[in-house]
Formats: C-alpha cells, sequence, structure tokens
C-alpha cells in the first residue's frame, strides 16, 4: 500500500488500490483548493517531490501538458500512486475538515485506511 | 425576433464512455445518434434531433447553435454580424448532421455559435396526441430540455453588443464595476424571449465555458437531481441552492470530464421593456449563491 506524504504540511496516509491523491487525502479527512474532481480544471495541481504516480484515466493535454508532467506537475484528481510517493501543495495547506479522522489517525496511523475500506 | 433559442451545445469529454454513461443514465438524455466520435441526444421535452453533443478528445467547449425561426432570419444575421465586424462563415446542411444551412460567427473570445434554421425534428417523448405530462420511465434526472450557457470570455461588454445589436437580445441582469452609469461590465445575463437568460458572458483571463444548463420542471425536480448525483457519485459543485441573479434554482455538477453542468428551474418571465436588474461586486456572493451569500471558491476558477 503506497503511502503519500504531503511535505508542504508534514502528513502522510496510506493510499488504497487504485485511489487518487484527492481521493485518499479527502478520505483522511484533508481539504485543499480543487475543482470539478475529473480532471478537467487543472485547479488541483500540486508539485509531485518523489515517488512516481500513474493516470488511470485520460487525461487532457490542455489540462496537463507533457512539458508540466516531466517537470513534475501532478493532476491530484487524476493521479494514483503507484510507490510511496511526497507532493507539496501550491501556495495553500492542507485544511483538516474531519476532526474525528485526526483522532482515528492517531489512535491507528496504519489502520485508518484500512477500516473505512 | 428571429433567434428563438439556444440550440445545442457541443463539448469535448476525455473519456467518450463515461460521458455516455453521464448524459444517458444521470442526465437522461435520449440518444439520436452516434457518428465519428460523437454522441447526439435531446432531452425528453425537446422536439428537435439534438441539443447536447460530446466529442471524444480533450475537454471543453467546441460550439453551440441558436435556432432561428426561418431561412431568411440567417441572411439578415450573416448582414448584421459582417456589418457589426465579427468574423462569419457559411455552413451548408449536413456540416452538422441533421441541421441546416447557416452562419457560423467567431467571438473576439475565439467562442464559435451557430446560427440555423433547420434540425430534423425528432418529436417529443410525449408525444403530442393527447400527452401525458411527462414519459412515464424517465431515467436519471430526466432533464426536460437544454436552457443556457455561460461563457467565459475576456470582455462581456464588447460581446453583449454583439448579441443585443445583432441578435435582438436584451440583458435582463448584470454585474457592474458600480452603479455608475459608466460602470464597467463584468458580467451579463442576454435574453431573447422571456426566460432570464439564453447566454451568459463572465469575464475571466481565458475564453472558456463555465456551465451548461438544463431547465428542470420545478425545486422538487432539482432536489431529486441531487439525491441522483448522490447515487451516481457525480461530484456536485454547489447546491441545490437558488441564484439571487435571475432567482432560478441550481444545481451545479461537473460531467466525467469535468464540464461543468447545471440543473437550472425557475426565474422570472421576462418582457423586453423589464428594466435591466444591476449587482454590484461587493454583493456578488448573494448574486450567485442566493442562501450561502458567499462564492465557493470555484466558481471564478473552474471552467474548461
Amino acid at each position: 500500500m503506497p503511502r503519500l506524504t504531503v511535505e508542504s504540511d508534514g502528513v502522510t496516509i496510506d493510499i488504497l488500490e487504485g485511489e487518487t491523491i484527492l481521493e485518499g487525502l479527502y478520505r483522511n479527512g484533508f481539504a485543499y483548493r480543487i475543482g470539478c474532481r475529473r480532471g478537467g480544471c487543472a485547479i488541483c495541481k500540486v508539485d509531485l517531490v518523489d515517488g512516481e504516480v500513474t493516470y488511470n484515466r485520460t487525461v487532457a493535454d490542455t489540462v496537463l501538458s507533457d512539458e508540466e508532467r516531466a517537470a513534475g506537475t501532478c493532476l491530484s484528481c487524476r493521479a494514483v500512486p503507484v510507490t510511496d510517493v511526497k507532493i507539496a501543495l501550491r501556495e495553500e495547506n492542507l485544511r483538516r475538515v474531519s476532526s474525528l479522522m485526526a483522532f482515528a489517525m492517531k489512535a491507528a496511523p496504519r489502520a485508518t485506511s484500512a477500516q473505512s475500506q | 425576433m428571429a433567434v428563438m433559442r439556444m440550440g445545442y451545445m457541443h463539448v469535448r469529454v476525455t473519456d467518450l464512455a463515461e460521458a455516455k454513461e453521464h448524459y444517458a443514465n444521470t442526465v437522461g438524455l435520449y440518444q439520436t445518434l452516434e457518428q465519428d466520435g460523437r454522441v447526439y441526444y435531446k432531452g425528453w421535452d425537446e422536439w428537435d434531433h439534438h441539443s447536447v453533443v460530446i466529442e471524444e478528445g480533450g475537454v471543453g467547449y467546441v460550439k453551440c447553435g441558436f435556432k432561428c425561426d426561418k431561412p431568411e432570419d440567417i441572411a439578415e444575421i450573416e448582414a448584421k454580424t459582417i456589418a457589426f465586424g465579427y468574423p462569419v462563415e457559411r455552413m451548408v446542411a449536413g456540416e452538422n448532421p441533421e441541421v441546416g444551412d447557416g452562419i457560423r460567427v467567431t467571438l473576439p473570445s475565439g467562442h464559435q455559435i451557430e446560427f440555423y434554421s433547420h434540425m430534423t425534428a425528432w418529436g417529443l417523448e410525449v408525444g403530442t396526441h393527447n400527452p401525458d405530462a411527462f414519459p412515464r420511465h424517465m431515467v436519471g434526472i430526466g432533464a426536460p430540455r437544454l436552457d443556457h450557457a455561460l461563457l467565459w470570455v475576456n470582455d462581456p461588454g464588447e460581446i453583449e453588443r454583439f448579441f443585443v445589436d445583432v441578435i435582438g437580445m436584451w440583458a435582463t441582469e448584470r454585474v457592474r464595476t458600480s452603479l455608475d452609469d459608466d460602470a464597467h461590465t463584468i458580467a451579463t445575463w442576454l435574453t431573447i424571449g422571456e426566460s432570464n437568460h439564453d447566454i451568459a458572458l463572465l469575464e475571466a483571463p481565458e475564453n472558456k465555458i463555465h456551465h451548461f444548463a438544463f431547465e428542470m420542471r420545478g425545486w422538487s425536480d432539482i432536489l431529486h437531481a441531487a439525491d441522483i448525483f448522490a447515487m451516481d457519485d457525480v461530484p456536485i459543485d454547489i447546491g441545490p441552492t437558488r441564484h439571487g441573479i435571475t432567482r432560478g434554482t441550481t444545481i451545479y455538477f461537473f460531467d466525467p470530464a469535468g464540464n461543468r453542468n447545471e440543473t437550472f428551474s425557475g426565474g422570472y418571465r421576462c418582457f423586453r421593456d423589464r428594466p435591466t436588474v444591476t449587482w454590484t461586486p461587493d454583493q456578488l456572493g448573494k448574486a450567485i449563491f442566493y442562501h450561502q451569500r458567499e462564492l465557493n471558491e470555484r466558481f471564478l476558477t473552474v471552467a474548461t
């Protein structure tokens, strides 16, 4: 199970099989600036600092160009981590919208993801 | 009045299969044709061959079409457009399947808009002989018809002049920098008939489409649509809520490619002598989302 670290916030979570970065963060009670959630608007781009992601769905070139991909830009609503990855948000921080998830993660940090499956 | 309504909206989608699932089974449109990587749909309360076209590859606006009353109207719009100074070209019957001769105007924003007067008749799903109130086996949210679109353009005030002077529309509502006569128009809602808007224009750094909308039968259908979106895991941008502008009730949601759709209902009847409503930017939250009274972070940033 790949682990996702948000470098800018010091948060690490587990990513489920086939789960996107966006889905993983929202499942764990976090929020950040996102738009359509469907790969169309490019608002949820983040920097991929370390690790590898794949795209299971077609992403329009106008949304994410090859140059951007090569430079480490990652479309978080469509990017699925294939290794442990480290990302950095752009000019913002993660917001914790579910404080209950914080309790859950503190109690059993590695188990949170599995419980919600 | 030559132009009757927005007749079709044509957008790109990244994955045709996912988009077909959305527009047929969630939005509840009826597929009338699939050809050359494009799928054509109509709502149950529409009689022309199609009102929505989706095309595989990319995302966002391709073009939209306005239906005119008579063939002569097209020549008149063509002449007026040339005099106005926007590029216009002729299109021939069949260039768009089931659509007759027409013209294609390119706005300074790059958006192409077609004007036509004939489309193959398909018929209302309830028929025209002693019809029932709605189709017995409606699918998904059962959207009856295409209603309007909101385009992102660099200069809405300038393009408004085209729709007013050439097409004969008028502004039902505007957002202006102030209430002064020389204020700058930030957004405008334009109608040709008695609905609140057939097209709206919003000032933005890029020329894109913000959303296109389906007219629903009322607030209860909007609430029902929200439930269907939950079942189908459709991302909701906002709603169900009300717009201050137009007073319409709404949900903004996204298709599988990220194009924003809207279910819209209500608003007030508009007559040409009705005074234009003006909103100021400090009240934009209430103008756009009447209940929340603040914009969400997506309204002014997300478009395709």
